[in-house]
């Protein structure tokens, strides 16, 4: 492991600095210097997506994104998607379905279908469950996760119409909107 | 709950303005707490059992808020944290609902008759006038007034004992239970906003790791606690950040100011431990079960079984084998410990605090009072996952630095330890009567125990590291049928591997052999396996519950198997299945009802068995939340289904083997079923657990629909693809195996030492060996250089890569130290900074230039060719000697690099100089005028400063680069193959000149993958080169496969990715468990709509011999973002590949290089070597 660095990161629409060794995997820099909960260590083998935040819109594993490689990518975790205020469609699927038993696999399963949203707004079964293909569920959420992940299809479709936000807050909309 | 703390009991106990409800008041402040009311009328309720991932927390809620007819929203709970929550032991069996909520609801009633009788009281209206709703308490006369809670308590502190009459409301005037309350924990965790045991932080919290013996998943044994040799302090003296190396028996930790410095530190301590002893074979596990002192225990003898038996028209006996298996939780264990001289405080994911806190005491040494578990959520555990192991390691490392540790075990550390489900044996002795009935059920059962002590108490010594024996192999052992001749008897036996009770426990297994039995029956009997079952099914609720069930699955009857029949490559099949999931110690208690109706697709071609569809029905008495009842039976077919197919944990003959999702895969999401679930309203019956039971007929289910599909009867679990490929085709082929390709690489030909002294010696006395030292100088000063000329010197250098070799091993630009293995021996690369004692600070151009181009030292020893002097003779004098001025302006590095000693004879450097007679041409390079500048420029790089052939040409025997038809054909450097670059390359897409460009400038090609290995590093070196040297070599190296270029590499690559998608099955049959490692590890990245190119063009899969890929597996793969930058490119991805090393063990990476070869390279010949290039690969420094 080489000497710390400065770093600054474009987290979560903010400018964080942090001082570590360019190898140190992203993951550990957003949850013990930034304090975030969202991403969360499951395998740091880039297996299980538990611990994905998104990357410039894209999903990524940040287990295996090393701090050095990131410069100057805006990233977002499940914390900068939308907060309980102001919740991101997607997340506002998932509580919607409540597609969480224990919900450590959430974080991962909530970024891969807002990246999802973000390359095809219309996905079908396939292509949603293609797109979950590689995160882990020990629960057997399955069936609820993928209900949101249609719900969220539909939110998503519903406030496209009011505005455009490519990954970022939207307000709390198309509640009534079933899919 | 800021510091992640509750408020503790006393806190409640001495509040002046409290409603309390308690097991016994007179026990006084010793009391155990159940339910609080405070001024602001909210009610706080404790649960010692925890939610574990299944909504219970939610669930008890509305029990409480129902009975006290407040608010859902009113109601907190508080679950198993020890400072204030009731001990009711451990979190098992499905029972919170069913047992430990019953005193809840109790307290609650109890609440609501005080404070109704308070309210009277204060009011002076008759109780029978009192309304009570939301929370709010009114007279029915519309009077103008009303109490809340608040109102009540305030000003006293009263507190009552649980009151067993307090009379319950009736169910049916229930209005919150058995309605769908959403979960409160989800909105926070879809945020980011809720604190797991993962996410706590204190103030001043450091980081531990614990590095864990090599008798990974075995307790039990003398070894055990007795293993450690020796730690190698020194060994982790290089990182700053370490507080502290604690060993304690074999408890070994690592404590460091940062996470990464302590993922660091475990990773690069060296200890030593004794052998591991050798275990039976657990991969297959009815031998050792067979042979594990048992002790028998009869649970049930009734008719005359051995009579019946001898009586049996038609004999039946059976074996079931049940595997090995993992709880697999998602989120490895994690804790907090905070030890101080105030007591110990541990954050704890555990699903018994109560039973835990016992555990620390006796391993810490202090009062149980001293410690205090704050039980947090962490990921779902479906029984004892190693959270508590790691509560006791955070402890005994917070002991050591005083100061509050978290311990986060790693996914490999999980696997590998994690209290396994345990294997199960199960024979049965039956058969049919005269009247096709059965006969007799003679059915016994092998469990091992599951008792896992926690593990530092062993590792450390503290307890003694014996194997308890329990009996709970009895699970559901009795089976559900009224066989008239029934002998059921359970081998209580001590456990083998590490084990823990796992959802179904031995229920699961047990249901497995009774289900597949019966339906074998009915089958011999030629009668419907269901209508079969009815005949001895009696208990009512199981009856109405099938019957629900057929209906709703429109079960067909038959009394055969095939009737569904097919279609292409697939059989059809629905298989039945039915149980009660006993409970809890002989004969234990009933939880919910549940049966299966499965519906698969057998693909007779591959193995695979696709479960298509799941109906389900359950029993579950009163429904508390019926959405949450539904989630646990999805969540119990989804994941029993996994584990019927796919899951299985393998061993080696010491140690647990799967250590990661690809050796031990879960069910995906493309493979999960349909599922239709029924839920059989029973709200009038007292409600039951509901957290296992849909899981135990999963087995006997899918089994019945594969024998239902194909007629073949499976016993034995998983029914992996192979396991059903072999049943249908009696027995599977062998794979083909393709012919061996050889390429003979310099090392590989064994080389004789007697043939090379001989050759070598033959030259000495051609040439003299003998050099003269040239003379130092004092180092010349910076500014007899122009810039330009250092600039001119700087580009050379980079064209040369010279700090690819020449940095130092702490990354010190030219220190030297680098280590290369050659056949020769060990070589190192030498200072060439400017430090005159060192370096080359002393040396003259001359000096420098001799040894540039004739490989001969200033001192006029000979250079051995490791540096390619033979390529760099061939330069301009103009570069080398701004090379020279850009070396001398460099930082001088004042630290020898070791000295290269090579074995006799190839020690005598002299033998050198006959070398070079031999291999030296030293022609400066020649102009071509038939070509065009920029050809003859990169021909220039390429062959002279570039030295590519360097790497990208096979040696001879003698170390020298072959000429001829093998120049640039590909070679071997430093562990890694370098691979032809000329007509000879072996990827599928022919190199053209902009391939080469990308490759070079950016360290990646679209068709071609990334560079890596020693490799990346030359890409990286080159940066300061303008683009157009870079055109030049480009344009130079495509043109050395003139006449062979790619007619259109996008047609070619078009190919190869089809080639590799229809090789998918094939490669599956050549190595099934390489495909799974690949989908689990590899295929995240690998496939899909990835920004990295397909592995079908990686040229690695291509090649002569697996070394390349192995090293990537084993030593991972830098992100094209690093390299990129270091370039100033643009490349997207920003993920590295991960390093296997310590993850997959050689027979996986075998398995996996099987498969990715059989499927990315299909017209190549399999890998025969590939054991042998793992030595290689690890045995290279690089
Ligand atoms: S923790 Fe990153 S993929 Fe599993
Ligand atoms: S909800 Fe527990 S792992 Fe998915």
């Amino acid at each position: 492991m080489t000497l710390p660095v400065c770093f600054s990161l474009n987290v979560n629409d903010a400018v964080e600095s942090v001082e570590a060794s360019p190898e140190t995997p992203l993951l550990y820099i957003l949850r013990n210097d930034l304090s975030l909960n969202g991403p969360k260590y499951g395998c740091g083998l880039g297996e299980c997506g538990a611990c994905a935040i998104l990357v410039d819109g894209r999903a990524v594993r940040s287990c295996t994104v090393p701090l050095g490689a990131i410069g100057t990518r805006r990233i977002t975790t499940l914390e900068g998607l939308g907060t309980p205020e102001y919740l991101h469609p997607v997340q506002e699927a998932f509580i919607d379905e409540a597609a969480a038993q224990c919900g450590y696999c959430l974080n991962g399963m909530i970024i891969a279908t807002a990246a999802l949203l973000n390359r095809n707004a219309n996905p079908d079964e396939d292509a949603i469950r293609e797109a979950l293909r590689h995160h882990l569920c020990r629960c057997g959420t399955h069936m609820e996760i993928l209900a949101a992940a249609r719900r969220a299809v539909a939110y998503a479709k519903a406030e496209r119409t009011y505005r455009s936000t490519p990954d970022g807050v939207s307000p709390k909309a198309a509640k009534e909107v079933s899919p | 709950m800021t510091d992640h703390r509750q408020t503790p009991k006393s806190a409640y106990m001495s509040s002046g303005d409290m409603l309390l409800i308690v097991n016994d008041a007179l026990l006084g402040d010793a009391a155990e707490l159940y339910i609080a009311v405070g001024l602001d009328s909210r009610v706080t309720a404790f649960n010692g059992h925890v939610d574990l991932g299944t909504g219970i927390r939610t669930s008890l809620a509305q029990i409480v808020a129902e009975e006290l007819n407040v608010p859902f929203e009113h109601v907190d709970m508080v679950l198993g944290t020890t400072s204030v929550a009731p001990n009711q032991g451990a979190t098992i069996a499905s029972e919170t609902i069913q047992i430990t909520a019953l005193p809840l609801r109790q307290a609650a009633a109890t609440a609501r008759q005080h404070l109704l009788a308070m309210a009277a009281e204060k009011v002076g209206v008759p109780l029978d006038r009192l309304r009570l709703e939301d929370g709010i308490i009114r007279a029915d006369g519309g009077e103008n007034w009303q109490l809340s809670f608040g109102d009540i308590v305030a000003g006293s502190h009263v507190r009552l004992s649980i009151d067993s009459h307090a009379a319950l409301k009736p169910a049916s005037d229930y209005t919150l239970v058995g309605s769908s309350r959403p979960r409160v924990d989800i909105p926070d965790k879809a945020t980011g906003r809720w604190t797991y045991v993962h996410d706590v932080r204190v103030p001043g919290m450091l980081h531990g790791r614990v590095v864990l013996p090599p008798y990974a998943g075995f307790d039990h044994g003398d070894h055990v606690g007795k293993s450690l040799i020796s730690i190698d302090d020194a060994s982790v003296a290089h990182i700053s950040g370490i507080v502290s190396v604690v060993a304690i028996g074999d408890f070994v930790g690592v404590v460091a100011t940062r996470e990464e410095i302590a993922i660091e530190a475990a990773k690069s301590l060296k200890v030593v431990w004794r052998a591991p002893p050798e275990w039976p074979d657990l991969n297959m596990p009815e031998k050792a079960l067979r042979a594990n002192p048992s002790t028998p225990r009869k649970l049930a003898d009734r008719g005359n079984v051995d009579m019946a038996l001898a009586g049996s028209t038609q004999p039946m006996n059976r074996t079931y084998v049940w595997p090995y298996q993992m709880h697999g939780s998602i989120g490895p264990s994690c804790a907090v410990a905070d030890y101080n001289e105030d007591g110990l405080t541990v954050w704890s994911g555990t699903q018994n605090p109560f039973p835990m806190r016992r555990d620390l005491a006796l391993l810490l040494d202090m009062p149980e009072e001293m410690i205090r578990v704050e039980r947090m959520e962490a990921a779902g555990c479906y029984g004892r996952n190693c959270a508590d192991d790691v509560t006791a390691d955070a402890a005994l490392l917070s002991r050591a630095v005083k100061a509050p540790v978290r311990v986060q075990l790693t996914r490999e550390q999980e696997h590998a330890w994690e209290p396994k489900g345990a294997a199960q044996i199960m024979d049965v002795r039956g058969g049919l009567d005269l009247e096709g009935g059965p006969s007799a059920y003679d059915f016994e059962t092998r469990y091992p125990s599951n008792l896992a002590p926690t593990l530092p108490l062993i590792l450390t010594g503290k307890v003694p590291p014996v194997s308890d024996v329990v009996q709970m192999g009895d699970r559901t052992a009795i089976p559900p049928y009224a066989y008239g001749n029934l002998r059921v008897t359970v081998h209580d036996m001590p456990p083998i591997a590490r084990a823990s009770w796992f959802r179904g426990v031995s229920a699961m297994p047990n249901t497995f052999a009774h289900e597949c039995y019966v339906d074998e029956l009915a089958a011999a009997a030629g009668v419907d396996p269901v209508e079969y079952r009815l005949r001895y099914l009696h208990d009512p609720r199981a009856v109405d519950l099938v019957n629900a069930l057929t209906e709703r699955a429109k079960w067909v009857p038959h009394t055969t198997w095939g009737t569904l029949g097919g279609e292409g490559d697939l059989f059809y099949g629905r298989g039945f299945a039915y149980a009660v999931y006993v409970h809890g110690p002989f004969p234990g208690k009933a939880a919910a009802w549940a049966a299966w109706v499965a519906d698969v697709a057998v693909n007779k071609k591959t193995g695979e068995i696709a479960v298509t569809k799941v109906t389900c029905a359950q029993d579950s008495g009163m429904m508390i939340n019926p959405d949450g009842v539904r989630h646990q039976i999805h969540g119990n077919i989804i994941q029993s289904t996994s584990r019927v197919l796919k899951e299985k944990v393998e061993f080696s003959s010491t140690a647990v083997q799967s250590k990661e999702w690809g050796g031990y895969p879960l069910i995906t999401f493309p493979e999960v079923p349909a599922i239709d679930v029924l839920m059989v309203p029973r709200q009038d019956e007292p409600p039951l657990g509901v957290g296992e039971s849909a899981s135990v007929p999963s087995a006997s289910a899918i089994a019945n629909a594969v024998y239902d599909a194909t007629g073949i009867r499976f016993r034995e679990l998983p029914l992996t693809p192979e396991l059903v490929l072999a049943a249908l085709n009696g027995k599977m082929d062998e794979p083909p195996a393709a012919p061996p390709a050889k390429k003979r690489n310099w090392w590989s030909i064994g080389l004789s030492a007697v043939g090379a002294v001989a050759a070598l010696s033959g030259i000495v006395t051609m040439a003299s060996p003998w050099r003269p030292a040239i003379g130092t100088i004092q180092r010349p000063n910076a500014d007899v250089y122009s810039t330009a000329t250092i600039e001119r010197g700087r580009l050379a250098a980079a064209a040369g890569a010279c700090n690819v070799c020449h940095v130092g091993n702490d990354g010190t630009p030219f220190a030297g130290g680098r280590r290369f293995d050659t056949p020769f021996g060990a070589v190192y690369a030498t200072n060439i900074s400017p430090d005159a004692q060192s370096g080359i600070g002393a040396w003259s151009y001359p000096a420098f230039e001799r040894a540039m181009r004739a490989g001969v030292s200033r001192d006029g020893h000979h250079l051995y060719p490791a540096h390619p002097y033979t390529s760099f003779a061939g330069a301009d004098d103009a570069d080398l000697q701004a090379l020279y001025a850009y070396m001398m302006t460099q930082a001088p590095v004042d630290e020898k690099a070791p000295e290269t000693k090579l074995k006799f004879p190839y020690s005598i450097r002299a033998m050198m100089a006959g070398w070079n007679a031999l291999f030296l041409k030293a022609e400066p390079f020649q102009y071509v005028e038939t070509r065009n500048a920029t050809w003859n420029r990169g021909a220039y790089l390429v062959e002279t400063l570039g030295h590519c052939s360097a790497c990208h040409t096979d040696r001879n025997l003698l170390g020298a680069e072959k000429s001829g038809s093998a120049r640039l054909s590909g070679g071997f450097a430093d562990g890694w193959e370098a691979p032809a670059l000329n007509a000879f390359a072996k990827g599928p897409v022919g190199w053209t000149a902009d391939a080469f460009y990308d490759y070079l400038r950016t360290g990646h090609a679209r068709d071609h993958g990334s560079a890596v290995g020693p490799m990346a590093h030359v890409v990286e070196a080159m940066q300061p080169l303008p683009d157009s040297d870079i055109r030049a070599m480009a344009s130079y190296l495509a043109s050395l496969n003139e006449g062979k270029e790619p007619a259109d590499p996008s047609a070619q690559s078009e190919a190869a990715i089809a080639a590799s998608d229809e090789a998918k099955v094939s490669a599956a049959l050549i190595s099934p468990k390489g495909e799974r490692i690949f989908n689990g590890a590899c295929a995240t990245c690998h496939t899909g709509n990835t920004i990295l190119s397909s592995l079908a063009l990686n040229s690695n899969l291509h090649a002569v011999t697996p070394d390349n890929l192995l090293q990537a597996i084993l030593n991972g793969v830098e992100a094209p973002a690093i390299l990129a930058q270091t370039t100033g490119r643009e490349a997207p991805e920003v993920m590295s590949m991960p390093a296997f090393r310590e993850t997959l063990n050689e027979s996986q990476i075998k398995d996996l290089a099987d498969y990715l070869r059989a499927r990315f390279a299909p017209d190549k010949p399999a890998w025969t070597e590939t054991t042998k290039a793992m030595e290689r690969v690890t045995a290279a420094s690089y």
